[in-house]
Order: structure tokens, then sequence, then C-alpha cells
């Protein structure tokens, strides 16, 4: 190579600092050749860009960590647990609820046979969640694509709370029908 | 396996100044906490990641997207830190607590009035017990709308709701053990439930109570089924959780926008 190509070279291209062979840090630069980046000319992260767990995902989950002990210290203050009575079997408390996650098995109790609702109907949302992953086979996650599975959940996630929040706050005496805001009810 | 000392550090490599941590890393106390010199290449960082018992539950890299909280609103995170947090108040709470008719209540008396931070470590079981209930099913609607039963993770699905009906069983047994009112008649209420599955009911519910009706024997029964089966089962069924979605989270999952 003669000088002359390398002063062509060097009107191009920037002056690099090591343009010729050079010791740094102790080792032996070969050369340095113009290009572009590895990563590509876009510095936009794209949804599919792998990242590292540590920190970028650690960092939110001790963020999530922190915001969980923090709501529980707080509600723990400002409440407290209930304690009622002692246990009496001889006296049976009016209304008998079971705690609210079973809220809506009571509710449903109250309307119809114990068989339909204290084993057909829990029975069924215990095996349907178990099929689910077998019944809806279709290859795409998007909502649009599962209409049938989107919509059976939801109807039956939007009962469930409903009768959940009937057996809880709207049940008094004897099962019969209350207005929270009249006469409280529910049980934690 | 290279010593740490023999090792060049981040500074030695890059030939930038040592910083603080750097300093720290480099005294003898700190040669024994962190074994291997700071990690500068992505490499390098997998490999700290790989042998790190305290990281080995997580992945080394996942898609930006799957970090984001709109991804999982970190719904299985605050369960398991509530879960952490409910062994934690529940250890403590044991040490005050006999599981028998006659003592029971009592030991619940003594426990928010006399025992130091009682009250209030019975205040965080309490409550933590109810939001990991309202926490494992947020989950799992969270996870059915993103379509995360999907193949490959059927099966992990499937030990997700597991997971659901073991936390449900824990909340219920716990119910019982301070022994009032509300505790004894929401599980004579929910245990009569059981009573209505045909043919076998009645033995059921039998089994579970220990006898007719609550009592004594119900007492120690739910006991140990809450301080001891159901938190195994659940650390067992949450480990394989973890792992199946350690696992999972390098796979491509089912397609999420169709071919055009």
């Amino acid at each position: 190579m003669s000088d002359q190509d390398l002063d062509a070279t060097s009107t191009e291209v920037p002056i690099q600092p090591y343009s010729n062979p050079a010791v740094v840090d102790g080792r032996r630069v070969m050369g340095v050749v113009p290009g572009k980046p590895v990563a590509g000319e876009s510095k936009d992260p794209a949804d599919n860009d792998m990242v590292m767990v540590w920190p970028h995902l650690l960092v939110r989950h001790g963020v999530a960590a922190i915001v969980t002990c923090v709501v529980v210290l707080v509600i723990a203050v400002l409440f407290d647990a209930p304690l009622r009575d002692v246990a009496n079997p001889n006296l049976t408390p009016n209304p008998e609820k079971a705690p609210w996650y079973f809220a809506a098995l009571q509710e449903l109790l109250a309307r119809f046979h114990p068989l339909i609702a204290g084993v057909l109907v829990p029975g069924a949302i215990v095996l349907g969640l178990i099929a689910l992953p077998f019944v809806d086979r279709g290859d795409y996650v998007q909502r649009n694509h599962r209409k049938v599975a989107v919509t059976t959940f939801t109807v039956f996630l939007v009962i469930w709370l409903i009768l959940t929040v009937i057996g809880f706050a709207f049940r008094g005496p004897s099962w019969g029908w209350v207005w929270p805001w009249d006469e409280w009810h529910g049980e934690l | 396996m290279t010593l740490a000392e023999d090792r060049p550090t981040e500074a030695e490599q890059t030939g930038s100044k040592p910083d603080l941590f750097d300093r720290i890393r480099d005294t003898p106390v700190g040669r024994t906490i962190w074994r291997s010199p700071r990690r500068v290449t992505p490499r390098d960082r997998a490999a700290a990641h790989w042998s790190s018992f305290a990281m080995h539950i997580y992945p080394v890299k996942m898609k930006r997207e799957q970090i984001a909280f709109k991804y999982s609103w970190y719904l299985g995170v605050i369960s398991t830190v509530l879960f952490g947090s409910l062994v934690i108040s529940g250890v403590y709470l044991m040490f005050f607590y006999v599981p028998s008719p006659d003592q029971a209540y009592a030991d619940m008396q003594t426990i928010q009035n006399e025992i130091t931070f009682g009250q209030y470590l019975r205040n965080v079981h309490r409550w933590s017990a109810h939001l990991m209930v309202l926490a494992v099913v947020a989950h799992m609607c969270k996870m059915f709308y993103r379509g995360a039963y999907k193949p490959p993770r059927e099966g992990n699905w499937i030990i997700g709701v597991g997971l659901l009906a073991t936390t449900l069983l824990m909340s219920f047994t716990g119910y019982l053990l301070p022994w009032d009112q509300l505790a004894f008649w929401a599980v004579t209420v929910g245990t009569e439930m059981a009573a209505f599955v045909p043919f076998v009911g009645d033995s059921v519910r039998e089994v579970m109570l220990g006898g007719p009706v609550v009592g004594a024997s119900t007492l120690l029964r739910f006991y140990v089924l809450h301080v001891a089966v159901l938190p195994l089962m659940i650390v067992f069924l949450l480990t394989f959780h973890l792992w199946r979605w350690r696992k999972d989270s390098m796979l491509e999952t089912a397609r999420s926008e169709p071919d055009v």
C-alpha cells in the first residue's frame, strides 16, 4: 500500500485514533474497519429484544415486592383482624356466612338444588379450568382469535363476581336480602 | 475454577478507575462474598447469572415485552411475596398458639393483648391471606386473558389451578384456628357443602371434621393441614411452577399475530 492510498482513505473516513497497527492496553490492534454498528442502525428497542433479567426484571420485581409489603404493613396498622366471641356450638349466628371466597357458592346453594350448586357447579369450574388448554386449541393468543374462550370465561367470571358480592354484602338474617348501607353483615 | 484475585477486575479490563463497589469487592471480605470479579461482557454476565444460587430461579434473558408491567401486572410475584409474609407472620403466631378448643381462643386473646407485636402480626397474617387469595385469582385471570395457557404452557396452567385450590384450602383451614364464632360457623357452613357430594359426601365431611360436627379433632386436623401439609404442597407446586416458568420463558409461545 502506498502513501497515496492511505491519504485517499483518510479523506473518506473520519480519522480513527488507531488507524494503524498500534498497541492499546497491552493488546495489538490489527486494524479498524469502518462500518455499521452490529446492533443495527436503529436504537429504538423492539418488544422482541432480549434483555438481561438482572437488572431489568429483578428491579421491577423488587419494586413490586416492596409495594406489596408496604400495602400489607399499612392495612395491618390501620385495621385489626376480627375476633368475635369464643366458639359456641349451641349458639348459631344468623346469618351463618362462609368465608367471602365461598360466598358465591353459598349464594348458589340458596337458589338451586344442593347437588347442582354444591357439586356440579364447583366440579365443572375446576374441571373446566384444567381442561381449558386442551379445549381451546387455536394457534393464536390474541383475544379476537379466541372469541369463544374469552366470552365464556368472561361471562362466568362476571357471574361469579356478582354472586360473591351478593353473598358477601347483600345477604342478612336467614339469607334474606339486605342493603349493605342499611345493615352490614359481611365478615372478613 | 479461577479465584477472584487471579482474574482481572472490571477496572483492570477497561482501564477505568475502580469505583467504590470495585474496592469493596477487592477486600478480603468482599472476595468471600463475590467470588468472581465484576462481570463486564454479556457472556460473562450470563455465566454469573447461571452460577448464582440466588438467581438460578430466573432465566438469564427475557424479551422486553415479557418484563413490562402490562404483561403480567407482576401478580405472580405479588402472590409469592404475600406467601412469604404469611410464612413469617404465621411462624411467629405458632409460638403462642395451641390448637385445642380449651386453649385456642385464650391464646388468641393473649397474642392480641400481651405478646409483643402480636396484634400487628396477626393483622399482617389475616390481611395477607385475603390479599393472597385475591392476587392468585387475579393472576389466573390475567394469564387467561393473555393466553398464557397455550402450548407449550398447558402443564404450567394446570399446576397454577392446583396452586389456586391449595391457596383456598390454606385460607379455609386457617379460618377455623381463632376458634371464635366467626371461625366456627364459617367452617360449619363451608364443610356442609362437601356433604352434598352424592354417596361419599357425608364420609368426606367426617374425614375433614374428624367427627360429625366441628370439634377438637377438627381444630387439630385443620391446624396440621394449615401449618404443615398445605404449606409444603404450596412450596412444592410453586417450585415446580417457577421451574416450568423459567424453562418455558425461553420457548417461543403460540403466535401472537396471525401470518399475513
